[in-house]
């Protein structure tokens, strides 16, 4: 689709798009993800489905956490992918990096899980998973560098979460204030009445 | 994604008028008393003949604002429900896109029309009403409100400004801007709050106090060219029963309890229409008056209005600073120094912070050199209060310029979400569509960059007038006097058009939150 939508474009705005595109290239990179912020991307050169990622810094590490698919589903695997850098020079940290994962919904039991620990590979740690059900969870990746721990939490989103939770909370506010409003305001006016029929 | 910033020439051309425009002012400002002799031309609308006829159904009838109202109550359901259930690919879900670079952006574009016309159909409010007075009938109205009087420490704009504050760190700090769900949980927060408001104090009370899109629409209203007034104010000087402020048993009181014949300034106007509905001698209407004609002239100083105004100010141009690409390194390095972590929550409250001292700072530095160097002896909060309207216009203008960008680069396409407002099965847009929407613009780039210029310079010229004026007022008459204020307008333009020529980072690009912890 993307080459069709290219092919109808005259030449020149071919042209004019290509050299835009080289004029905004250095740019491109430190602007496309704002640090501790999810980016939802494609990968236009590729076959890979679209990924969930999110660059973040902890103590002396710049992190990246890249989940495929970008919204995974029920029985379906997945993968999450996290790169370490050193802030100071970009080295890569190589040690083991171990990831559990916990409910992140109200009224539920966390059932804190370990699914597994990691060795780099290629400066990546990669960890596969599959949920059986719909749900906010978070996934916490740990390591340890220069003898101290380092404890990441990322959210993961498995299917569609359900939007009737904030309306009904919002409706309920709602609801609940204008009884309480109304209920007031009666005992008000009674007030009132027995006051007026006493001073008569 | 970044945009590209104004070009070195047109950063020249309008430093070169702010150069001469100050120039003028230090030499004319010794014959300001001879100007303010020469009356103030107004044109009420109910007086052109061609226009009397509509006009008089707009005051008349309740169906054409009735209709607006249900207009924008529809998209504001749909931002919610798309928010909620919708793609969390924020360039594919019309929550966003319609909140943040639509609505958001267009806002302030409004007001440079319509003054306050916004919340007259605004859907917070609209519901908020619908909840707390629902109509049985025109004349029979249930009434869920306990009517109590807001205590003192709320009768102000600092809630609002405490609001405004909250805002912006939602929507730069947190991302709220970037996230469908989050933007539709805020849209529902503040329908509770507006709701809760209602039904607890008298009159509008969140409009009045606490909305901060209110008070900044209410602010920057000082500079639109319309206005709710009388017609003929000696009408309102004989009038005993005040049918604006009191009410009639069909129309409502002035919610924000303004009388008409003692009106002097938009900010609390929230153009409901009511007043001229309520008004048995039909007096009241719409008239267009010179830009900026109440900052410069008729507002009214006050001190919690001071400090929202020179926020404003402040936060306008840290949503810019924000968008810089010098930002994130600073941010990042401050979070490593003070051991920040994630979304460097911290960190950028310090810099919001910093952002708001350093204004606020830089100007109470001015007031203080302005009150050393004048002869007469004028108080601090005097003048303080007196000479800020200047900030205004320094605001809007780059507020307007700074939104041209989102809107017009940004909102290409927008129309196509309508076919898919929750972008169901939706992927995430290439790189090439912002290319290709930075190359089909709604107006030419240069087009765009002749506006942004303008309005920089629009805005230094009405700070100017502004200053010549409220100086006037207050006996600053020399050009020494007026020099600490007019070089602090020169530095805050100045800095300003700094940052409109830089390349500046998409509103729309990312999504949710992640949390992270150190052990």
């Amino acid at each position: 689709m993307f080459s069709d939508v290219f092919v109808k474009i005259k030449t020149q705005r071919f042209k004019l798009v290509l050299f835009m595109l080289s004029l905004c290239i250095t740019t491109e990179l430190s602007a496309h993800h704002v640090l501790g912020r999810p980016a939802y991307s494609l990968n236009e050169d590729s076959n890979t489905p679209p990924s969930m990622q999110i660059e973040t810094q902890i103590g002396e590490y710049y992190l990246t956490y890249m989940v495929f698919p970008a919204f995974p589903k029920p029985g379906e695997s997945g993968r999450l992918n996290v790169y370490a850098s050193r802030i100071d020079n970009g080295d890569t940290y190589d040690g083991d990096m171990t990831f559990s994962v916990r409910n992140d919904e109200w009224l539920k039991d966390d059932n804190r899980e370990i699914i597994g620990t990691q060795q780099v590979y290629d400066g990546v740690y990669r960890q596969g998973f599959i949920f059986k059900e719909n749900g906010s969870y978070i996934v916490t990746a740990e390591f340890q560098s220069g003898g101290e721990p380092y404890v990441i939490d990322f959210p993961l989103e498995i299917g569609q979460s359900s939007s009737m939770g904030p309306v009904g909370i919002a409706l309920g506010t709602i609801v609940f204030g204008l009884i309480s409003a109304n209920l007031f305001q009666r005992k008000r006016l009674m007030r009132e009445k027995i006051r007026s029929a006493r001073e008569d | 994604m970044t945009h590209p910033g104004l070009p070195d020439l047109w950063g020249i051309i309008v430093y070169c008028f702010m150069l001469l425009l100050s120039l003028w002012v230090l030499y004319k400002q010794s014959s300001m008393g001879d100007e303010t002799k020469s009356p103030i031309k107004f044109i009420c609308l109910s007086n052109i003949n061609s226009l009397k006829p509509l006009i008089r159904y707009l005051n008349k009838s309740v169906w054409p604002l009735l209709t607006l109202k249900l207009i924008v109550l529809m998209f504001f359901l749909l931002v919610i429900y798309a928010g909620l259930n919708g793609t969390p690919i924020p360039q594919k879900n019309i929550a966003t896109v319609l909140t943040w670079n639509i609505w958001w952006a267009g806002l302030i574009v409004s007001i440079f029309f319509l003054g306050s016309s916004w919340c007259a159909v605004c859907p917070w409010d609209t519901l908020a009403n619908w909840f707390v007075k629902p109509r049985l009938w025109f004349k029979y109205k249930i009434n869920n409100s306990l009517e109590l009087t807001p205590p003192k420490w709320m009768r102000s704009v600092w809630p609002a400004l405490l609001m405004f504050v909250g805002l912006t760190w939602l929507e730069l700090g947190v991302g709220v801007t970037t996230s469908p769900y989050w933007t539709a949980l805020l849209s529902l927060l503040i329908v509770v709050l507006a709701t809760l408001t209602l039904a607890i104090f008298k009159n509008k009370a969140f409009c009045h106090y606490v909305c901060p899109v209110g008070r900044t629409v209410g602010f920057y209203s000082q500079l639109a060219p319309t206005e709710l007034r009388p017609i003929d104010d000696d009408v309102c000087a004989k009038c005993t029963t005040m049918e604006c402020y009191n009410g009639t048993d069909a129309i409502d009181a002035c919610p924000t309890q303004l009388v008409m014949g003692k009106l002097t300034q938009n900010t609390y106007c929230t153009s409901c229409g009511n007043c001229v509905k309520s008004c048995p001698g039909d007096n009241i209407s719409w008239r267009l008056r010179p830009q900026s004609y109440e900052a410069i002239n008729s507002a009214r100083p006050r001190w919690d209005e001071a400090w929202f105004m020179l926020s404003l100010l402040a936060l306008t141009s840290f949503h810019g600073v924000t968008m810089m690409e010098f930002w994130e390194g600073w941010i990042s390095e401050f979070a490593q120094r003070i051991g920040d972590s994630g979304q460097l929550l911290s960190s950028f409250s310090f810099g919001l912070i910093v952002s708001m001292v350093v204004p606020i700072g830089l100007y109470s530095l001015v007031v203080l050199v302005t009150q050393k160097i004048s002869k007469k002896k004028l108080h601090f909060k005097k003048i303080f209060t007196g000479m800020v309207f200047v900030t205004l216009p320094l605001a809007f203008s780059y507020h307007l310029a700074h939104n041209l960008n989102h809107m017009i680069r940004e909102s290409v396409g927008a129309s196509q979400l309508f076919y898919n407002p929750l972008g169901l099965g939706e992927n995430p847009p290439p790189l090439s569509d912002s290319l290709l929407k930075e190359y089909n613009m709604i107006i030419s780039q240069d087009a765009l960059f002749i506006v942004q210029a303008l309005l920089m310079m629009f805005g230094f010229w009405i700070a100017i007038k502004v200053l010549r004026y409220r100086a006037y007022k207050l006996t600053l008459n020399t050009a020494v006097s007026i020099s600490p204020i007019l070089i602090f307008i020169i530095a805050v333009n100045g800095f300003n058009l700094w940052m409109l020529s830089q390349p500046m980072i998409m509103r729309i690009g990312m999504c949710i939150t992640p949390i992270v912890t150190v052990n």
